[in-house]
């Protein structure tokens, strides 16, 4: 449930931006023969929404739908009440208001072409009740999985995203920062605070209060007893771009000495052989609708390396002689031949 | 424990109807029915849980960031890291096939999952979770009374966080640190401010605040998942004689509300008590769908819980449901306002928990 702060900026996503993607997918939706696509949208997975049009629902779920030709519009399930609030934060054509939006979109779908071919992002992740509002409210709709259309379009960064991924990090940072004083309930507060006052769509804080105990995050309810080592994670969203950035308090030499490590494994991204003696590691970026899914990493037994131009974060643990030391930022993967690079400083001095 | 009560509740009615395995189905938004079988607080991704009747968890998660949150915050749950959460979960219940499995929330369910085509079919258990949902232990509305308790003290902190000149999102902030610092991890909150020009609530906007605005706000913090609620409109600077007025019909409608709760009675009663107070006002008109949503609803593991409170819906209300009755809407000479308390049905009526006062506030202009 977002309550940060949900708005539209021309300056950062201008509409040539939006025009620009709406093209490359339009050409796909050509080349595959279909006449409309049709995009999901809830707080879980936002990506693919607020990548066509900006909208990110704090709340309820909606679809988006893209004719092949004409404005994009969206079904939402939020009442109209909110109609003018979602025009001002997104660019839309129109805004339809309906309890069941895969009816209501089928039903707009076919009355221009009832047998008309329509390509579903995630088809299989699609909630079942509205897949099946889909068929009944389009009985002659062609559905199909339009996943492999989308993933490629959707994976590259353009330099507007790699700026919104930018301005989330140094948010990420300076909220970090921000963590002062004794208690670790003080000191999340102050990293709340900050990603807020700055502008975060959305903050969630994890902790590993101990890092001599347990090296994994969680989130923390109650009073919290911090460690002499301990590590906070701030993933932060900036109109809809979602990073991860850590911060550990421990030895400065080790912390120091383990983030030049972790810069050069992730430099050799998509490749995992920096990771090397790593405890743990992760890469996480998006691929179809979720902002951050899981790519790469210690944990998955096979993976999906990210395309050069990707967004992603990394996640990384390096045990020491003087304990455990917990990494994270975002990068970017570098094209054929060039470096990934980091897009905010880990360390905080 | 709350979580292992739960558990318990809910394989003894896995047992009654004749359920022998069940799949919950949870995302940050929905996340209630996956926290009631499991005790795990979503935020990322999918998650999947499949219970057995003899109360063994297992649960699926698609964010491997929540999967290694989910190892620590919870207590026997096997947890897995399913990328695939849909195929993963769908190998494990054709091991179960020949057993009856039912599913809630059905219709969020991956559609891959729920395809008539599998192996194994899913019956439609969401009403079986919602009665669950709704009826609660004396533990789970202590839990519920404990944040509305917070609720009452956030607002405190919102009316020293609103004054002319700050944007809605640094106000939210404020309460959203505030939280934090006293162990709370989790709120749903809108604001609205202005005049007549708003017809309600949204994600706070770079909207700075005036004098003379009505600022408008649901605050709703959670203990171990719990959600309360409270609603409250303030003015900055002194209130009018025609918002203080209006003001009054919202007292009034919610005290008919709260009135109206006891058991026996239904959802549709307490919304006709909030409804005929702005019908006496010749008010009726914002009491439809095109100025409010509702009267009020469900509080528990969700924000916005069974039952609705419509004039339309018949839900009997018992004793331990807990609920928000807020008679929020447009008035045609204020603007928005918001009025609402979190409360228990009792044996004879209704525990109110919320303390605050039901004022019209006033802030320094």
């Amino acid at each position: 449930m977002r309550r940060g702060l949900i708005a539209r900026s021309a300056v950062e996503l201008p509409d040539a931006v939006f025009d620009a993607r709406l093209d490359r997918v339009r050409r796909a939706m050509r080349t595959a023969e279909l006449d409309a696509l049709v995009v999901y949208t809830n707080n879980t997975r936002p990506a693919g929404v607020s990548w066509l049009a900006g909208f990110v629902p704090y709340w309820s779920e909606a679809v988006l739908v893209v004719p092949r030709e004409g404005g994009l519009y969206l079904v939402a399930a939020l009442s109209f009440r909110v109609k003018s609030w979602i025009e001002r934060v997104s660019r839309l054509a129109d805004v339809l208001h309906a309890p069941r939006i895969g009816l209501q979109a089928a039903q707009q779908i076919a009355a221009v072409r009832a047998d008309a071919a329509v390509g579903v992002v995630d088809f299989d992740g699609l909630p079942a009740g509205i897949a099946e509002d889909l068929r009944e409210g389009g009985p002659r709709l062609a559905l199909r999985d339009a996943s492999a259309l989308f993933a490629p379009l959707r994976a590259t960064a353009d330099p507007a995203e790699i700026a919104l991924a930018a301005k989330a990090a140094a948010i990420a940072h300076r909220a970090l920062a921000a963590a002062r004083g004794d208690d670790l309930n003080g000191m999340i507060a102050g990293v709340e605070s900050e990603a807020r006052q700055l502008g975060a769509e959305e903050i969630y804080i994890a902790a590993a209060p101990d890092l001599a105990r347990d090296a994994r995050f969680r989130r923390i309810e109650g009073e919290a007893a911090g460690g002499k080592t301990f590590a906070l994670r701030a993933t932060v969203a900036y109109k809809g771009t979602w990073v991860r950035l850590v911060r550990s308090w421990c030895d400065g030499a080790m912390v120091h000495e383990a983030t030049a490590r972790f810069a050069q494994a992730v430099a050799a991204l998509p490749s995992g052989r920096g990771f090397a003696g790593f405890g743990s590691w992760l890469v996480e970026g998006c691929r179809l609708t979720q902002s951050l899914d899981p790519l790469m990493g210690s944990r998955l037994d096979g993976h999906a390396a990210p395309p050069p131009g990707a967004l992603v974060s990394v996640q990384a643990a390096l045990a020491r002689d003087g304990g455990t030391v917990l990494l994270g930022a975002p990068a970017l993967i570098g094209q054929p031949g060039e470096a990934a690079s980091l897009i905010v400083d880990p360390l905080h001095d | 424990m709350l979580a292992e009560e739960r558990r318990r509740r809910l394989s003894a009615a896995m047992r009654q109807a004749g359920i022998g395995h069940m799949v919950l189905y949870g995302n940050a938004w929905q996340g209630d029915y996956l926290r009631y079988g499991t005790g795990f607080g979503i935020l990322e991704g999918h998650g999947v849980a499949l219970l057995g009747a003899d109360g063994d968890v297992e649960l699926f998660l698609d964010s491997a960031t929540d999967a290694e949150r989910a190892e620590l915050e919870t207590a026997q749950v096997k947890v897995q890291l399913a990328p695939d959460i849909a195929r993963t979960v769908g190998a494990r219940l054709d091991r179960v096939a020949n057993a009856r499995i039912a599913a809630a929330p059905r219709r969020f369910l991956p559609r891959w999952l729920a395809d008539a085509t599998r192996t194994f079919k899913l019956d439609d258990a969401t009403a079986l979770l919602d009665k669950l949902l709704m009826h609660k232990s004396a533990e789970e509305v202590a839990a519920v009374r404990r944040a509305a308790q917070i609720a009452d003290a956030a607002y405190v902190e919102f009316l020293h966080a609103v004054r002319p000149g700050r944007r809605q999102y640094e106000i939210v902030a404020d309460i959203e640190a505030h939280l934090r610092r006293i162990g709370c991890p989790d709120n749903f909150m809108i604001i609205g401010s202005g005049g007549k020009d708003v017809f309600g609530m949204t994600p706070p906007s770079e909207r700075r605040i005036a004098a003379g605005d009505l600022v408008t706000t649901e605050l709703t913090p959670a203990v171990e998942g719990y959600f309360a609620q409270i609603c409250r409109t303030l003015v900055v600077g002194k209130a009018t004689a025609a918002q203080r007025r209006a003001f009054a019909v919202y007292v009034e409608a919610l005290e008919a509300g709260i009135v109206a709760v006891r058991p026996g009675a239904r959802a549709a009663d307490v919304a006709k008590a909030e409804n005929d107070v702005f019908r006496k006002y010749g008010l009726g008109e914002y009491t439809t769908s095109q100025w409010t949503r509702v009267r009020g609803h469900g509080m528990g593991m969700f924000a916005d819980s069974k039952p609705h409170i419509l004039e339309d819906v018949n839900t009997v209300l018992e004793p331990g449901m807990t609920l928000i009755v807020h008679p929020n809407t447009y008035h045609p000479d204020a603007g928005y306002i918001v009025l609402g308390d979190a409360l228990v049905v009792t044996e004879t009526g209704a525990e109110v928990f919320c303390r605050t006062p039901r004022e019209l506030f006033e802030v320094a202009a």
